[in-house]
């Protein structure tokens, strides 16, 4: 009985993952001592959440078979656009990011109907979508960064404050990340729909013929992407004083390898986010610990890709065996 | 056409249905009593997947009603007619294979606490694993299934008895099977149509489709026969036999002139 949860636990995606991100964390404290230093954890702490965030979105997204390439561009047009609006409307704060998130929404919206009602595939329509956003936000600054908000305010305390414990300085963000991870968990998988998302993901036939609202599913998951992204864009704005035109660029991908290398399906039907937790801070602890044991900056892409490579070798190797058995 | 004794379960009348210029469906005028169980032939394309997923809400008709239990129903989607007791298992797989099978058994019917919360609602798993276990013992797959199993880890029977059954949980009236035993072996093919006569002798409705017609003469009363579109032949299974079966499906053969005269 207890040997076989033991097999059962091992045969789990997040099992292997895990087992990889402790094998890097002991790797890279013992290659170098500062990896475990309060200034590189904060560090690390600091830009992790933003992206994990997103990943979020996409994880709920790829478990109902599709994805979501215009998250990068989002994440800087929301903050653009929010702060584009204080400065030369002269709207407060808060007005400013409603009307930021309704047209973040807005994109969501359209990349979901695009998709369900016009039958384009995910990958181009948030493709065009990614060069549409990102067009329009560089357009809109002219290519240059704005400054963000810097007076005092209630959001961006609850946005971006930071706080310590210990020696570490720690950002709203993580707490925000945690929120809204155990959120999704419970979403998606002891709530209703997180059975219509898998449902959908896996076989989207089977479930529409159980009567499940497919396309109003897939449509809800890119609005929720989208607003992540957004949110995700706006307290790293807030958090750095700067909205960026160029921010997010690649994050698209960064977000997706995450997310996949945590465990969950690129094809749809299986989804994890515990797997999606310990894919962010995988990946963020590897680019980290990489530069820290002093491989060559441009060198080190060819160690992260190779490291996803592996981890999802290793991800289909359990899932068969997972079958079989 | 009905037979007397019976009273009319569902009935269609001059149900019409076209993909672009393909006339899939051409006048199609059906009744099925309660407890009867019809087999629909015709060869591949005849359009027997389309009328039933007309019937099952998968897509609206062009023209033609529908009517169920005497009335006339307005059928927009998978789930109005499962409301009105229609529980169908698809030729392309009805069973989300990453999902467990208590999960599939209740898709889209979840049983959820704080159901004011909508689709955000918890579902009740505790619930959830004890109707399905209950479900497959009283179908009574010999294998003992674990209900959180996923459906992948399962044979193609084990599979296909898991679609029936989830049909038969629901009280459905009317329960349609487009070809359940195709990529099936012996054993589990039996087990199939095993499953159709006691499914019927609980008393529900089945519309069975099939190429194999020894298997029709083995649980069907009725057997109707469909050619591009249209209804060539209804016949009792105890007035006709395979080979003249076969015929009609094939076409060009005085059987089915004959068959045609007596209809008219
Ligand atoms: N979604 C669709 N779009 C376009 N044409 C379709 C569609 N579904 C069915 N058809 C066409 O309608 C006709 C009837 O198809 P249908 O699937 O009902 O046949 P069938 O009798 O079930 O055949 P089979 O025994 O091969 O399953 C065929 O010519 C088919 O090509
Ligand atoms: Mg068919």
């Amino acid at each position: 009985m207890k040997h076989s949860r033991w097999r059962a636990l091992l045969r789990k995606p997040e099992t292997s993952s895990f087992l990889i991100l402790c094998l890097a964390v002991v790797f890279f404290t013992v290659a170098n001592d500062r990896f475990l230093s309060p200034l590189n954890v904060s560090n690390l702490l600091a830009f992790l959440p933003e992206l994990g965030i997103i990943a979020l979105g996409m994880t709920l997204l790829l478990t109902a078979g599709e994805f979501d390439l215009s998250v990068g561009a989002v994440f800087a047009f929301c903050p653009v656009i929010s702060m584009l609006l204080v400065q030369h409307a002269g709207i407060d704060l808060g007005t400013a990011l409603i009307v930021g998130f309704a047209l973040t929404a807005t994109i969501g919206a359209a990349n979901g109907l695009f998709v369900t009602k016009a039958g384009i595939s995910s990958f181009l329509v948030t493709l065009s979508m990614l060069l549409l956003v990102r067009g329009c936000t560089l357009f809109a600054t002219q290519g240059f960064p704005l400054a963000s908000w810097s007076g005092e305010s209630i959001l961006q305390i609850l946005l971006a404050g930071s706080f310590y414990v210990g020696e570490v300085r720690l950002h709203a963000s993580i707490i925000w990340f945690a929120a809204l991870a155990a959120l999704m968990f419970y979403v998606l998988n002891y709530s209703k729909v997180g059975n219509w998302i898998s449902a959908i993901g896996s076989n989207r036939s089977a479930a529409v013929a159980r009567g499940v609202p497919a396309d109003a599913v897939k449509i809800g998951l890119f609005i929720v992407t989208s607003l992540l992204a957004g949110l995700a864009g706006i307290i790293s704005s807030l958090r750095i004083s700067s909205a960026s035109p160029v921010a997010g660029d690649q994050y698209e991908l960064e977000v997706i390898a995450m997310v996949v290398v945590g465990g969950t399906a690129l094809t749809g039907g299986r989804g994890t986010i515990i797997g999606t937790i310990i894919g962010v801070f995988l990946l963020r602890i590897i680019r980290n610990g990489i530069v820290l044991v002093g491989v060559p900056g441009l060198a080190f892409n060819i160690f992260v890709g190779g490291i996803i490579l592996i981890m999802l070798m290793v991800h289909s190797i359990v899932h068969k065996r997972s079958i079989r058995s | 056409m009905v037979r007397q004794t019976t009273q009319e379960v569902l009935r269609l009348e001059n149900v019409t249905k076209s993909f672009g210029n393909v006339q899939a469906l051409n006048g199609v005028s059906l009744a099925v009593g309660d407890g009867e169980v019809v087999a629909l032939l015709g060869d591949n394309g005849a359009g027997k997947s389309t009328l039933i997923k007309a019937i099952s809400g998968l897509h609206g008709v062009d023209s033609g009603d529908i009517y169920i239990g005497g009335k006339k129903a307005e059928i927009r989607s998978a789930r109005d007619a499962m409301n009105l007791g229609i529980e169908t298992i698809h030729q392309d797989s009805s069973l989300a294979v990453d999902l467990s099978i208590a999960r599939n058994l209740f898709l889209g019917r979840e049983p959820v606490r704080a159901s004011f919360l909508g689709p955000l609602a918890p579902l009740d798993l505790a619930q959830l694993k004890r109707q399905a276990s209950e479900l497959l013992k009283r179908v009574g797959i010999k294998k003992n299934l674990d209900a959180d199993a996923p459906i992948r880890a399962l044979s193609g029977g084990e599979r296909q008895s898991i679609a029936i059954s989830r049909a038969m949980h629901f009280f459905a009236k009317i329960i349609i099977l487009d070809e359940p035993t195709n990529n099936l072996g012996v054993e589990e093919t039996h087990g199939v149509l095993n499953f159709i006569r006691e499914v019927r002798d609980a008393g529900h409705t089945v519309i069975y489709i099939t190429h194999n017609i020894h298997h029709v003469f083995q649980v069907a009363d009725r057997i109707v026969i469909m050619r591009q579109g249209t209804i060539v032949a209804d016949i009792d299974a105890a007035d006709t036999d395979i080979l003249e079966v076969e015929a009609i499906i094939t076409g060009a053969d005085r059987r089915e002139l004959a068959a045609e005269v007596r209809r008219k």
